[in-house]
């Protein structure tokens, strides 16, 4: 069965959520609101005809320029039925109620607090929001656009002992 | 003074960490588990102890360039991570590669997918108390260096393809030393399992442990012989076939029971099968130009000789050092069928030389996260076991 198919299934019956269409050399990005994200995920998982079972892959993308800075892109995947759809999600910096796919994908957890780390998202329902790559007290979230490439603390300011490394003293740096 | 009771340490429940330095571990993954007594309640890996933000490093470097990114994420099977990116960029351009190169790519990613699997296989018997398993196994990945390097010059972080081709044409010997090497190759997986597909131990400490099942599998996105050991044939090359896998016969090996010693199964059959497409690849492979230059001119690098030789030639592979490749403005997502699972690379290009965004969907990452499912309710000691089951590389867990 052709992707094409899947996409007249989700138009069909997810229309009112749907805010636009694109294709880019052959993928099918669909973009949707946040706060329908949840309810257009689980029709996608459970609906008979599309079986998107596994939440392949979940990222962001930071435009800084645009108004809604963030956008999050969620690749679903059907086993069964050999489908890939982008959906993709525009949000800002700081939306205090993200809604996180945890519940309906066992793969959303770790892939969201990759997102929380690189990009500060928050997730709201996540179990266990945290910073996964980068050590807990890490300041600043690295794959922003306005993040310098080579920012680092200062090696005498490390403090060695302690889980994380803690920057110690932070007020009295040099100006 | 001290009296006796005062040496007991409560053992009823407790936290256990092992690593990040811990050679049962491969790299630096802490596992920070809960116990009550031997059995494990939880088991929550840490990860981030080699993370070197390979995604935010690609943004600062031209197409090409990021390439040799890649090969440091996943560098025991870095040909496969070359070919995902190249092909991500290529599908970005709308480049097709010639029939001869997308063969050798076809031979090289298959090699690199034998010599991950015997590193996997000799690591993991090393855990389970198995040294000799691991002399025999890296007696035969170094055969396979030795090709990788005699096509590529270099053994473990080739960079060896270019949008459209490859850097260059294969030597005359890569042909026949492939040949040597798949005549005496199937004795050797003979080798490996007299030791220990029926060995009573191993059969003991691999058996009905580490259980997933298929929907959980699919759940936490697992990909690759981990999820073909449930018993899910997925596999991105029958799959979504890409770089003329159509061509090949092959089986997907799966298992029934999704545990331990099926991984391994798994893992040891696909080395069969592997060697068979190899064996395919090399007996017809095609003659011809092995970069699309004449088709793409504005995104291939010309052929050595051509650019010596010939004006043009010369002109644009000065552009295309000094300027790069510009993909037009879009989104491109390809994925491939890496030793460790479904490896995919999201690239977003705004136009310009550098990628905008350079996404890397990890296989090892979804792998890993399931750990505690995985581990929970069995021993300590089987950790071990499970832990090297799942096949993780920290280089690329942690990017």
């Amino acid at each position: 069965m052709d992707v094409l198919f899947a996409l007249s299934v989700i138009k069909e019956s997810m229309a009112k959520d749907i805010i636009s269409v694109e294709t880019s050399n052959g993928d099918i990005h669909i973009f949707t609101g946040r706060e329908r994200i949840v309810a257009f995920a689980k029709f996608m998982r459970d609906d008979i005809r599309l079986q998107f079972d596994m939440l392949s892959d979940l990222f962001a993308v930071d435009y800084p320029k645009k108004a809604d800075r963030i956008e999050v892109i969620y690749n679903f995947y059907s086993t069964k039925n050999n489908f890939t759809i982008f959906i993709k999600v525009k949000s800002k910096m700081d939306e205090p109620d993200y809604p996180s796919l945890t519940p309906l994908y066992e793969s959303a957890n770790w892939f969201e607090r990759e997102v929380y780390d690189m990009f500060g998202l928050k997730f709201k329902g996540h179990p266990d929001l945290k910073r996964i790559l980068n050590p807990d007290d890490w300041e600043g979230h690295p794959l922003l656009k306005d993040y310098p490439l080579k920012q680092r603390p200062p090696v005498e300011k490390i403090n060695f002992d302690t889980p994380g490394y803690t920057v110690l003293n932070k007020t009295d740096q040099k100006p | 003074m001290f009296e006796y009771k005062d040496f007991l340490i409560e053992v009823d429940k407790f936290s256990l960490n092992i690593g990040p330095s811990h050679p049962a571990t491969h790299g630096v993954l802490r596992v920070l588990v809960k116990m009550d007594g031997e059995v494990i309640l939880d088991a929550e890996p840490i990860i981030g102890y080699l993370h070197t933000s390979m995604e935010k490093c690609a943004e600062f470097k031209t197409y090409h360039q990021a390439e040799t990114i890649t090969d440091r994420m996943d560098y025991v099977s870095a040909v496969s991570n070359n070919l995902g990116y190249i092909l991500a960029v290529e599908k970005l351009c709308g480049v097709k590669a010639p029939k001869r190169a997308e063969y050798v790519r076809v031979i090289l990613a298959e090699f690199t997918r034998i010599s991950s699997h015997l590193v996997w296989l000799a690591t993991h018997a090393v855990d389970l108390g198995a040294l000799t398993e691991f002399l025999y196994c890296f007696r035969e990945r170094e055969l396979i260096l030795d090709i990788i390097e005699a096509v590529t010059g270099a053994r473990m972080t080739p960079s060896f393809f270019r949008v459209g081709g490859l850097a260059m044409d294969i030597h005359k010997d890569f042909i026949d030393k492939t040949r040597s090497f798949i005549k005496i190759f199937p004795e050797k997986i003979v080798e490996y399992e007299a030791l220990l597909t029926k060995n009573k131990i191993w059969l003991e400490r691999t058996k009905n442990l580490g259980i997933i099942s298929i929907e959980d599998a699919v759940s936490y996105a697992f990909t690759g012989p981990n999820l073909r050991g449930s018993g899910l044939q997925y596999d991105v090359r029958k799959a979504n076939p890409y770089s003329s896998y159509e061509d090949f016969e092959f089986d997907i090996p799966i298992g029934d029971t999704g545990d331990v010693y099926d991984r391994y199964f798994v893992r040891i059959e696909e080395m069969r099968q592997s060697l068979k497409i190899i064996e395919q690849a090399v007996e017809n492979i095609p003659e011809g130009e092995y970069l699309s230059y004449d088709e793409y001119p504005k995104y291939v690098i010309p052929p050595k000789r051509r650019a010596l030789t010939t004006m043009e030639g010369m002109i644009s592979l000065f552009k295309y050092g000094m300027e790069g490749i510009k993909p037009p403005k879009g989104e491109a997502y390809h994925s491939v069928e890496n030793p460790r699972g479904e490896l995919g690379f999201y690239l977003v290009s705004d136009g310009s030389a550098f990628p905008y965004r350079m996404r890397v969907r990890p296989p090892s990452f979804c792998n890993i996260s399931a750990l505690c499912k995985m581990t929970k309710g069995y021993l300590l000691a089987d950790l071990v076991a499970i832990m090297g089951s799942v096949d993780i590389l920290l280089g690329e867990v942690d990017r």
